[in-house]
């Protein structure tokens, strides 16, 4: 038997006509952009209409694996949603790991492309090469934990796997997240809402194909190597496996950059409350892994004591540590567990969700916001009896969490009185937890991620806050964000997980042996550069310019008071710099648009005459 | 018990990267519904992980169970193992084991469970927590 890691078959879903067909897979397109990321945006680019409301039942819905999901290649049992963000109306890829993504596979297909809208609430189910939508009334009101309990027993599969929206999703919010395998989210850019546009509050699958690869026996001698020597052995890893990704919470908050008090400082007095300590000696149960994963940094973590005893949660991760914990001033793991549990149960962001709790407790501390807008809560910095209570609020669309419930650059237009000068967003998406008032680099990474503000298409803050390079020193950012940018967006099409320092001569290695292709480091880079180009000209085609690469005001013009960076802010002439840099490197013009010439070096000649700038 | 593997479940992650390997060793490709070794991995909340494989066990009530002696003694192992010929996916063998140690290939058309990979189980050099041992 000998495959080459693809099925070869693409689902397509419309559900406005209740219409299901099978095709097979653009091989062609699957040579030039892998899988995930690429294969999905060149999907995307190819069939949605530019302008089209993100929103609408135009908008396209589409779910990927890649050639090495499922296989014993380490770390890649993940799926990509890939879609037009609502929140930010670019081009959106979100990920989660857990074990939809290899179910999907084993499933046989490399990806389900979802049109339309249903007619009344319905779920996608999908089983080894069918698939058809089934009824959803029973789940409406359900929150993700319950969906996928119940439509385990409906299908009679109880391994099936679920990726579904909890009641954020339903409600349309902006910041929900598709949450899949109980605690792991597709969650960035609005995910739930563009299931809930669509009427469809899961997609569940059960796979019995299996996956082959080109020559099972050497790939598999192969593998179990690199388990071991690239994976376990690997020095790079050895935080990720003691402690996993709260590791990093003492590491921010001694270079300064952990995000407090929505944005008011990089270092936090309660930071022994919500580290990696506070979780491994208070909370943590045991390790849990995704599909495929020889590092399990997932904490099952279970509140003992206290108010919130009984809460439980898989984490919570640095970001959610950092955004829902110092920046809404929480000094008690225990309080962000149970804050996290019910955002993952009602299918919401925790990095959004965190930043416009936040932004609201510092409107709070101000008077703009009264307990008249919090539906009575006090809702101070640090308060963790109203604190827990806003994933609930936000989700529901309750009180002040109605606004809050579509991100914190439209919540602060509404809500007015200078709210708007406390965002702190790029493109609508809010900022991940890494000041860039500390490590200068982050502020180029934000402002040119093609999702908006993300930490996961460049890393500056790896070599300078938490290495040894100057962080505020703007000379060589933008090479390191493009090396990133073409690094991760080739990850990301395989679909590597971000936690696997997997470098390009080893992707190649694993991709030649899986599919047969001829592959090296260059060639690799080529397909890398290929893909950023492309995300890149859809963002530009969208009408996305400089003038939307931006840097919050705030990190301009308010120096953080105090840790290491005290007196640091990003002053202005340095971004603007790294801005130009950036695009000069990329071969972009003075706008940040792809050119003719960029398109031609990357092998993307054929999408310049569906450019109208480039006319 | 002597033969068959053993799991220390408290050290289990639920990777499921030995019904990976198993797959690939039995059936060419990667496929855990083939596997036969199972990870229970459903949680309402944090707990240990479950591994269903057969223990090799002293009663042996599946070769009892079998209708057409399918399942065979390997001298060398000390195990039992199901003869895929002689098997005719009756389900006894299913339904006489307590431990869920053996079950019904995901086509039905015979009972499959741990053959140790004829001595060097890969399980047990693949599992990256060393979990599993022989």
């Amino acid at each position: 038997m000998a495959g080459d890691g693809y099925q070869g078959k693409v689902l397509r879903v419309d559900l406005t006509n209740e219409k299901i067909t099978t095709e097979p897979l653009n091989r062609e397109w699957a040579k030039e952009f892998i899988g995930g990321k690429g294969l999905g945006a060149r999907y995307l680019f190819e069939e949605l209409k530019p302008g089209t409301d993100p929103m609408s039942p135009e908008n396209i819905l589409s779910i990927w694996t890649g050639p090495l999901v499922g296989t014993m290649t380490p770390l890649t049992g993940r799926y990509v949603i890939v879609s037009k963000s609502p929140l930010t109306g670019t081009f959106l890829d979100s990920y989660a790991g857990g074990f939809f993504g290899s179910e999907l596979k084993f499933a046989g297909f490399d990806g389900v492309i979802i049109k339309g809208k249903a007619k009344k609430w319905s779920y996608l189910w999908i089983k080894d090469g069918k698939a058809e939508i089934r009824d959803a009334k029973n789940l409406m009101g359900k929150d993700t934990f319950a969906t996928e309990e119940m439509i385990r027993k409906e299908t009679g599969e109880k391994f099936a796997r679920v990726a579904c929206i909890g009641q954020a999703g339903e409600k349309l919010g902006l910041i929900s997240s598709v949450t899949s395998d109980l605690t792991r989210n597709a969650g960035r850019g609005g995910t739930g809402a563009i299931f809930g546009s669509k009427n469809l509050k899961a997609v569940a699958v059960k796979g019995n194909l299996g996956v082959e690869v080109k020559d099972i026996d050497s790939f598999t001698k192969m593998a179990k190597e690199m388990v071991l020597k690239d994976v376990v052995e690997n020095p790079d890893h050895a935080g990720m496996i003691t402690d996993g990704t709260p590791i990093l919470v003492q590491m921010s908050q001694d270079a300064g950059i952990l995000p407090t008090k929505n944005w008011r400082t990089g270092t936090f007095e309660g930071t022994e409350g919500i580290n990696s300590e506070a979780l491994k000696s208070r909370v943590l149960v045991g390790k849990k892994a995704c599909f495929d994963c020889s590092i399990a940094c997932g904490s099952l973590a279970k509140v003992k004591l206290g108010a919130f005893k009984g809460a439980w949660t898989e984490g919570p991760e640095y970001e959610t540590l950092g955004l829902c914990g110092s920046n809404c001033g929480i000094k008690n793991i225990e309080a962000v567990v149970k804050y996290v549990e019910d955002c993952d149960r009602l299918g919401l962001d925790s990095i959004s969700a965190g930043n416009v709790t936040a932004l609201a407790m510092d409107l709070y501390e101000r008077g703009v916001l009264t307990k008249k807008d919090t539906g009575g809560l006090d809702l101070r910095f640090g308060n963790e009896e109203a604190y827990a209570k806003m994933p609930e609020m936000i989700a529901n669309r309750r009180a002040i969490g109605d606004v809050l419930a579509d991100g914190a650059k439209r919540a602060a237009k509404k809500i007015g009185k200078g709210a708007e000068k406390l965002t702190v967003e790029v493109k609508g998406l809010e900022y991940p937890a890494y000041d860039p008032r500390g490590t200068i680099g982050m502020a180029l990474a934000y402002a040119t991620s093609d999702r908006g503000a993300c930490h996961l298409r460049a890393w500056p803050v790896a070599a300078d806050a938490y290495g040894s390079q100057d962080p505020w020193n703007p000379e060589g950012k933008a090479a390191i964000c493009v090396e990133d940018q073409t690094r991760t967006s080739v990850k990301w099409s395989f679909i590597f997980c971000d936690f696997y320092s997997v470098n390009f001569p080893n992707m190649a290695k694993y991709y030649s042996a899986v599919t047969g292709v001829d592959s090296s480091e260059e060639h690799l880079r080529q397909v890398g550069r290929r893909i950023w180009n492309l995300t890149r000209s859809f963002n530009a085609r969208e009408g996305f310019t400089k003038k939307d690469d931006t840097l919050p005001e705030r990190m301009e013009k308010e120096p953080l008071p105090d840790g290491k960076p005290k007196g640091k802010a990003v002053p202005k002439a340095d971004f603007e710099r790294m801005l130009a840099e950036y695009y000069k490197l990329w071969n972009w013009d003075e706008q940040g648009r792809p050119t003719k010439k960029s398109l031609q070096d990357a092998g993307l000649e054929d999408i310049i005459a569906k450019l109208p700038f480039l006319k | 018990m002597a033969n068959g593997l053993k799991a220390d479940l408290s050290k289990c992650t639920g990777c499921q990267l030995c019904a990976l390997v198993c797959s690939a060793t039995h059936t060419g490709k990667f496929n855990p519904s083939e596997s036969r070794i199972e990870v229970q991995d459903l949680f309402p909340e944090p707990g240990e992980f479950k591994l269903n494989f057969c223990k090799q066990c002293d009663e042996h009530p599946c070769v009892e169970s079998c209708p057409v002696e399918a399942i065979k003694l390997n001298e060398g192992l000390g195990i039992y193992y199901v003869d895929k010929e002689l098997c005719t996916a009756c389900g006894a063998c299913v339904e006489a084991c307590p431990y869920n140690g053996c079950w019904l290939d995901p086509s039905g058309s015979y009972s499959i469970k741990c053959d140790l990979c004829g001595g060097t189980p890969q399980c047990v050099e693949v599992c990256p927590k060393k979990v599993l041992k022989r």
